[in-house]
C-alpha cells in the first residue's frame, strides 16, 4: 500500500514540478534516476547574490517507501563549500528533511528549500564544522573560497589563478585535486599548513 | 528484640534511650518521616491501577474545563499532568494555553480549506473523504490513517502532528483511534501513549526490573530508595539509577560515567592478592571482611592500607581517610614536574576512593558467599540434630541482610566523599569522614564476628547490628541528599 502511494506521489509530483514557472527559469529541475521512482536526480541553480550564483548543483534524491509520510534522503553529488552541507560526503543539514518534514511538503519544497539554504547559511547548526568555523570568523575567505568551489564544481564563472596554481602544486607533489583543494580550503588557503595536515 | 524478623529500620532502642533522657518529643517518635531518614511512601500499581489514576485526572480535567478527555489528555501530557497549573493558565488565557499546548494553530485564523484536492496524495476526493483538524489544515482520511499508521510503526503516539508543512498542532487521541482500522497498530498506540503519559507524570515510575511491569508511584520526589515488591529490583526514585545514599542524583552519575571513563586506569588496583605486610606470603581475599589475618604468620592487618589491624581499633579512621600529600609543593621546583605530579596526585585520591568503592562492592558479593557457606554447614548441624534448630540460627540470616544494607550505603559514601573532597568551601567534609569512618569500623566489625559466628556469642553479634545500623542512620540523617545538595553538587 505505502509504495503504490510513494510511487504515484512521485508520478503525481512530476506533473506539478514540471509545470511550474521555475523550470523555465532553469531554477530547478528533476528527473528520474531509475524505472522505478525510487531514485531521483535534482538539480537547483545558485541563488543571485550568493557566492553560488551562476553555479549549477545536482542532487541525489532517494525517495523512501513511507513517502511523502516520512522525509525523502537527499545529499549533493556537486562538491560545495557550505556550513550546512558536508564538503566531503555532501550530506545536508536541514531540519525539513528531519524533524520538521509535513506529508504535505513535495520534492519541489526541498529543491527551493536547499535553494534558499544556499542563500541563508546557518552557521550555528552546521553539517560541516571547519566551514561553519571560517563562515563566522573569516567571512571574506569562506566567500572566496565558495566562489571557487562554484567555479570548480558547479560550472560558476568566478576563476582564483591563485587558488589553482595552489593546488596544482601539491598535486605535483602527488595530492590528488579534490584532497589538495579541500586542504587548502580548510587552511584559508595556507600552502604550509595545508601540507602538513596531508603528510 | 526477641523477634526474628527484626525490623532495623525501626529506631527502637534510640527512641528509648532518647525518652529515657526527655529530649525528644512523642510526635518525632511515631512520625517515622523524622526518625528514619529513608523513610519512603510509595505504592506498587499495575498498569490497569495507573490506567484508572491517569483517567481519574483526565476526567476531572475535561468536566471542569468542558473539553473532551481526548483533548483533556493532550493538555495533562504537555503539562506534566499539572492539572490546577492547567486550570488556572485556561481561566488566565484559554487561547494562549491551548496554542502553546499545540491543540490550537499558534497562526491565529483557521485555514479554509477550498479545494477537494488532498496535499498529501495530490488528489481530489468527494467532500466527506475529507478530515480536518483544529488547525483547519484538512486532508483525506486515507492519508491521515496512512500517516498515524507509519507514526505509531516508529513509536510515536501522544507526538503525533499535523500533515501540513509548519504546523505542529498535535493530533488528539480520538482522531487518531477514529482512523486507525488495524487491532494491533492501535494497541500499539494506546501502549505507546501509555508510556509517554507515564512517562510525563511527575508521580509515576516504571519499574527498572527486567520484563517487569509494575510501575511505582509515591508524591515525594526526592532520591528516596524504592522497591518494586513484585520483581524486587529496588532504584532511586528521582533519577533510576541504583539508590545511591549519601551521594545526590547529579553526583552519582558524574560518579559512574567517571568510573566507566577510568575503568583501564583502575583496573590494575581491582586484583584480588596482597602480600602479607609481614611474612611477605601472598594473600587472596575470600571473604567480605577487610580485617585480614594471615594465614601463615598469623599477623592481623588491613586489607585496604596493609597496615596493623590493631592500629584500627579506634583509628580506622585513618584507613577511610584519603590524606593529601603536603608536601607536593616542595617535591619539584619545576613547574612542569609539577603538572605532572598534581596530575599523578589527582589519579591516586580518585583510585584512593575508587578503590574503596570497588572494594566494598566486592565485599558485598564474598559475604553473600560467606552467608551461602554458613547455611550449607549450619544445616549439617541441624541434619546432625546436634541441639539446635534452623530458628535458632535465623539470627545470623537477619544480621547478614543488615550488613549488606550498611555496607551498600557505605559504598555509596565514597562517590561523595571524593566530590566533596575536591570542594575546599564544603565545612561538613570532617564530620562525614568522621562518621563515614565510624561506620566502616562497626561494618568490618560485624563482617569479622558473622564470619566466625559458631564461635561467636549470639548477643555479641546482636549487639554489634544494634550499633552499625545506628552509625548508618546517623550518618544518613546527616548526609541525606537534598534535591539541590549542599555539599556535593
Ligand atoms: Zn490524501
Ligand atoms: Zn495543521
Ligand atoms: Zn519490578
Ligand atoms: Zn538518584
Ligand atoms: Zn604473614
Ligand atoms: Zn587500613
Amino acid at each position: 500500500m505505502a509504495v503504490n502511494m510513494a510511487v504515484s506521489r512521485i508520478k503525481r509530483e512530476f506533473k506539478e514540478v514540471l509545470k511550474s514557472d521555475e523550470i523555465a527559469q532553469c531554477s530547478i529541475k528533476l528527473e528520474l534516476a531509475n524505472d522505478n521512482f525510487t531514485e531521483l536526480r535534482g538539480e537547483i541553480a545558485g541563488p543571485p547574490d550568493t557566492p553560488y550564483e551562476k553555479g549549477t548543483f545536482l542532487l541525489e534524491i532517494h525517495v523512501p517507501e513511507t513517502y511523502p509520510f516520512n522525509p525523502p534522503k537527499v545529499k549533493f553529488i556537486t562538491k560545495i563549500w557550505h556550513p550546512n552541507i558536508s564538503s566531503v560526503t555532501g550530506a545536508i543539514c536541514l531540519d525539513i528533511l528531519k524533524d520538521n518534514w509535513a506529508a504535505a511538503m513535495t520534492l519541489r519544497t526541498v529543491l527551493l528549500s536547499l535553494q534558499a539554504l544556499l542563500a541563508a547559511a546557518e552557521p550555528d547548526d552546521p553539517q560541516d564544522a571547519v566551514v561553519a568555523s571560517q563562515f563566522k570568523d573569516n567571512y571574506e575567505m569562506f566567500c572566496k573560497t565558495a566562489k571557487h568551489w562554484t567555479n570548480v564544481y558547479a560550472k560558476g564563472p568566478h576563476k582564483f589563478p591563485d587558488f589553482d596554481a595552489k593546488v596544482q602544486r601539491l598535486r605535483d607533489m602527488g595530492v590528488n585535486d579534490f584532497d589538495a583543494r579541500a586542504a587548502l580550503s580548510r587552511h584559508n588557503w595556507d600552502i604550509n599548513l595545508a601540507t602538513n595536515d596531508i603528510f | 528484640m526477641e523477634s526474628d524478623d527484626m525490623d532495623y529500620s525501626d529506631d527502637d532502642d534510640l527512641d528509648d534511650a532518647m525518652d529515657y533522657y526527655g529530649n525528644e518529643d512523642d510526635i518525632d517518635n511515631v512520625d517515622p518521616k523524622k526518625t528514619d531518614p529513608e523513610f519512603f511512601m510509595y505504592e506498587c500499581l499495575t498498569v490497569d491501577e495507573v490506567e484508572k489514576v491517569l483517567n481519574e485526572s483526565v476526567e476531572k480535567l475535561s468536566n471542569s474545563l468542558k473539553i473532551t478527555p481526548s483533548l483533556a489528555k493532550v493538555l495533562l501530557n504537555e503539562h506534566r499532568w499539572n492539572s490546577n497549573d492547567i486550570i488556572d493558565r485556561y481561566r488566565d488565557n484559554a487561547s494562549n494555553l491551548l496554542v502553546s499546548s499545540r491543540i490550537k494553530s499558534g497562526n491565529g485564523k483557521k485555514v479554509a480549506h477550498v479545494t477537494l484536492l488532498c496535499p498529501v496524495c495530490i488528489q481530489s476526493h468527494t467532500f466527506d473523504k475529507f478530515q480536518n483538524l483544529s488547525c483547519g489544515h484538512s486532508f483525506c482520511k486515507n492519508c491521515w490513517s496512512m500517516h498515524f499508521e507509519i507514526q505509531v510503526s516508529q513509536g510515536i503516539s501522544t507526538q503525533i502532528r499535523c500533515m501540513a508543512a509548519g504546523c505542529d498542532v498535535l493530533v488528539p487521541e480520538d482522531l487518531v483511534l477514529s482512523l486507525i482500522s488495524r487491532p494491533q497498530v492501535r494497541d500499539k498506540y494506546n501502549q505507546f501513549s501509555f508510556q509517554d503519559y507515564v512517562k510525563s507524570h511527575p508521580e509515576l515510575r516504571f519499574c527498572p526490573g527486567t520484563n517487569c511491569q509494575v510501575i511505582i508511584r509515591s508524591q515525594d520526589l526526592s532520591s528516596k530508595k524504592a522497591s518494586c515488591k513484585t520483581c524486587q529490583t529496588s532504584f532511586c526514585f528521582q533519577c533510576g539509577n541504583d539508590y545511591h545514599a549519601p551521594t545526590n542524583c547529579v553526583t552519582i552519575k558524574k560518579w559512574l560515567t567517571k568510573c566507566a571513563d577510568d575503568s583501564e586506569t583502575a583496573n590494575y588496583i581491582s586484583a584480588n592478592t596482597k602480600d602479607c605486610p609481614k611474612c611477605n606470603i601472598c594473600i587472596e581475599k575470600n571473604g567480605g571482611c577487610n580485617h585480614m589475618q594471615c594465614m601463615n604468620c598469623k599477623h592481623d592487618f588491613c586489607w585496604m592500607c596493609l597496615h596493623d589491624w590493631k592500629s584500627h581499633g579506634s583509628e580506622y579512621y585513618e584507613c577511610s581517610r584519603y590524606k593529601e600529600n603536603p608536601n607536593i609543593a616542595n617535591e619539584s621546583a619545576h613547574a612542569q614536574n609539577l603538572i605532572h605530579l598534581q596530575a599523578r596526585e589527582a589519579l591516586k585520591k580518585y583510585l584512593h576512593y575508587y578503590e574503596r568503592w570497588e572494594n566494598h562492592s566486592k565485599s558485598l558479593q564474598l559475604e553473600q558467599q560467606t552467608l551461602e557457606r554458613l547455611k550449607n554447614r549450619i544445616n549439617e548441624k541441624v541434619m546432625k540434630g546436634l541441639n539446635s534448630t534452623w530458628i535458632d540460627w535465623q539470627y545470623l540470616f537477619t544480621a547478614a541482610t543488615l550488613l549488606a544494607k550498611c555496607r551498600y550505603t557505605l559504598q555509596y559514601t565514597y562517590p561523595f566523599a571524593y566530590y566533596a573532597s575536591m570542594d575546599p568551601t564544603s565545612s561538613r567534609k570532617d564530620l562525614f569522614e568522621y562518621q563515614q569512618a565510624q561506620l566502616e569500623a562497626e561494618i568490618e566489625n560485624l563482617s569479622w564476628k558473622i564470619e566466625r559466628a559458631e564461635t561467636t556469642d549470639r548477643g555479641e553479634i546482636e549487639n554489634q547490628m544494634d550499633i552499625c545500623e545506628k552509625r548508618r542512620l546517623t550518618l544518613l540523617k546527616d548526609f541525606f541528599p537534598t534535591t539541590t545538595s549542599d555539599m556535593n553538587s
